[in-house]
């Protein structure tokens, strides 16, 4: 599942999924920008089939947070 | 196509597109009161696609107002060709938006009266410091009312205000021809506004159209693209078996395919009606059919329930050859290229076979499914037009007229014979408000018989038509079968001491009876009568124009560096078996 995350990730920022791990964030991936954050987020939510709160989406700011916010949403990544 | 075309799989391609050396080439602008990311790459990609080569400029954030009221602003700098205007209801109704009844009747008829010339204003500002074509996205109107079900009842109310600010732009850009609307409630209801309004992405990032939906709006922007670069297409051919019916008529025969009264069958007359109406606005049906004539020929003409009659097709091909090689037939026929060609079959092997050896064709890809048939013509968006001319209604007893006159020429034997017999007129006119737009159009669409294949848009022809220093005419062309319209068009440009054509057309099924003679004839008596001794004019061979390639020559023009070159003291071979009227 983790794997799934970071494909996904991988695939909205057009990097390589060997770059991103728990601690990737926009001080240290310049793909990750403030538009495709929220790709990211429609793209996620589309895929797992979810709604993320407002203030949720407000908390992330590495890609560990997703994992926690979709563990809250009973996705176990 | 399909499921992988989200936003995402747009921004990355974007970033993939080389160069690219495209023929058709476009420049858009998009202004937006709202957030468009993703809008610019989106359009690229689909321009890319549909091989455009396509350069595109976003204003900043909520900047459209600056950028249209300067002149010197970075968007004039661009040069668009196109600018799409898209502002959002609430940013145009502001606090209004939540409380319209907060205004008295007289105040929101002034503020109606208010957001209709700022709109205008900033149209019309654009037109007269650019080149480009507007297309200004019509405001959604809203859903819901604090008024709840007491809404329908207000004098003024909020649906009302937005209901009356687009009406009354249409009106105010009606006789501009540079200035389309986008219909954004069309929008609205094809996908609904649930789907396509996103409170969290409104609130996060001011997106007014949903990240999921971005490119199902470029489709509708893409609608323009398509018809401001003329890549429309002319033709529908059709195959006979479930396609236009249920059914195999060699096997299940007259009384047993599918049309009319079932549900199958309904989806074919559907299918059948949907065709008969672009059929009607201009676009050519034609048949590609393995069949037995005989058989398929009489559920043509005879079947109780067929909507297309033999004579809505201007080209029939029921026999055993193969696909490609009808076609190519069609083609020729009908003297329309192979990419102006739309291929519906539902045999896959067929589709693609087709695909594989005609690149240039679009063929549909059917689903197994008849019932998907209608919505699959509704939504395929190659038929655009930016401005329907009597030409394109016409078009359809055109090519049934074409058909007499093949089986006049076949019954009279001898070509010259039959050219005489023909009477053809010409007419020979300016450039003015009632052919521009055609003129344009012919540039943009004409091919084969073109000399130098410049494409021009409709300002650019009213520009040239003002300037003194060029010609810009067209020619109507009659006979006795009928009127083929402006079917033929020349630029000339008018230098001190000699004359250089621009551009050189005629549309492709007047070729070959003497015509193009005879308007460079025109072009060179004028010219005597000015005193100008030498006519210029280049052919530009592209991989469509062979039928021009000899025309300068055969004249009698000769060869000079890259020109054909004429004096105007040699004799002309005017074709005698045409009338010219001139139109001055």
């Amino acid at each position: 599942m983790n794997e799934k995350l970071y494909q996904i990730i991988s695939k909205v920022f057009n990097v390589e999924s060997s770059k991103i791990n728990d601690e990737t964030s926009p001080e240290n991936l310049e793909e990750w920008d403030s538009f495709n954050f929220y790709v990211l987020l429609d793209e996620l939510e589309n895929e797992f089939n979810i709604k993320f709160d407002l203030d949720e989406t407000l908390e992330i700011k590495k890609v560990e947070d997703f994992k926690e916010i979709l563990k809250k949403h009973g996705i176990d990544v | 196509m399909g499921k992988n075309e989200n936003l995402s799989y747009f921004l990355n391609e974007a970033k993939n597109i080389k160069t690219d050396n495209f023929e058709k080439k476009i420049r858009i602008a998009i202004l937006g009161s709202s957030t468009i990311n993703g809008y610019e790459e989106t359009i690229r990609v689909k321009c890319h696609q549909k091989k455009i080569a396509c350069r595109t400029y976003n204003s900043n954030y909520n900047q459209y107002n600056q950028e249209i009221l300067k002149k010197d602003s970075k968007f004039y700098e661009f040069k668009p060709d196109i600018t799409f205007l898209i502002l959002d209801v609430r940013h145009v109704l502001g606090e209004i938006f939540f409380t319209p009844y907060s205004l008295s009747e007289l105040e929101k008829k002034e503020f109606v009266k208010n957001k209709v010339r700022e709109i205008t204003n900033l149209i019309k500002t654009i037109i007269n410091h650019s080149k480009s074509h507007v297309i200004f996205s019509d405001l959604q109107i809203p859903t819901y009312s604090p008024y709840g079900i007491n809404e329908q009842k207000q004098e003024f109310g909020l649906k009302q205000i937005v209901k009356n600010i687009n009406e009354k732009i249409k009106l105010e850009i009606k006789n501009e021809d540079l200035v389309s609307i986008l219909d954004f409630n069309e929008f609205i209801q094809k996908y609904g506004e649930e789907n396509i309004f996103n409170y969290k992405q409104y609130f996060s990032g001011d997106m007014k159209i949903s990240i999921e939906f971005i490119p199902k709006f470029i489709d509708e922007l893409m609608k323009f693209v398509n018809a401001i670069t003329g890549s429309t297409k002319k033709c529908i051919v059709l195959d006979l078996d479930n396609t236009l019916w249920g059914g195999v008529i060699g096997e299940d025969g007259f009384d047993k395919i599918k049309l009319g009264d079932d549900p199958i069958g309904r989806s074919f007359v559907e299918f059948q009606k949907r065709l008969l109406a672009l059929n009607q606005r201009g676009i050519i049906l034609a048949i590609n059919s393995k069949n037995n004539f005989d058989d398929a020929i009489k559920v043509i003409n005879e079947h109780p329930n067929m909507i297309l009659r033999r004579e809505n097709f201007s080209s029939i091909k029921i026999n055993w050859n193969d696909k490609v090689s009808n076609l190519r037939e069609i083609s020729k026929e009908l003297n329309i290229g192979i990419d102006s060609l739309v291929f519906f079959d539902d045999d896959q092997i067929n589709r693609e076979f087709v695909k594989n050896q005609l690149s240039d064709i679009l063929v549909v890809d059917l689903p197994t499914d008849s019932s998907i048939y209608p919505k699959i013509l509704t939504e395929l968006n190659v038929f655009e037009l930016i401005k329907i001319t009597d030409e394109d209604l016409k078009r359809r007893d055109m090519y049934s007229q074409q058909q007499e006159r093949n089986e006049f020429k076949n019954e009279v034997g001898d070509f010259n014979e039959f050219l005489k017999k023909m009477d053809i007129e010409i007419k020979i006119k300016k450039a003015d408000n009632f052919s521009i737009s055609r003129i344009s159009q012919l540039t943009l669409k004409t091919n084969q018989f073109n000399l130098t294949t410049k494409r021009y848009k409709e300002n650019e022809i009213e520009l040239f038509s003002k300037d003194e220093n060029k010609i810009v005419e067209c020619a109507e062309v009659k006979d006795k079968f009928g009127d083929n319209g402006i079917t033929g068009a020349y630029i000339v440009e008018k230098k001190e001491n000699e004359w250089i054509i621009d551009t050189f057309l005629l549309s492709c099924r007047i070729i070959g009876r003497g015509i193009e003679d005879s308007m460079l004839s025109e072009i060179i008596e004028k010219a005597r009568k000015q005193n100008v001794k030498i006519i210029k004019g280049k052919f530009i061979p592209t991989q469509k124009n062979k039928p021009a390639k000899n025309f300068y020559e055969n004249f009698g023009f000769s060869l000079e560096e890259d020109f054909w070159v004429f004096n105007t003291d040699n004799t002309i071979n005017k074709p005698e078996h045409i009338k010219v009227i001139k139109n001055e």
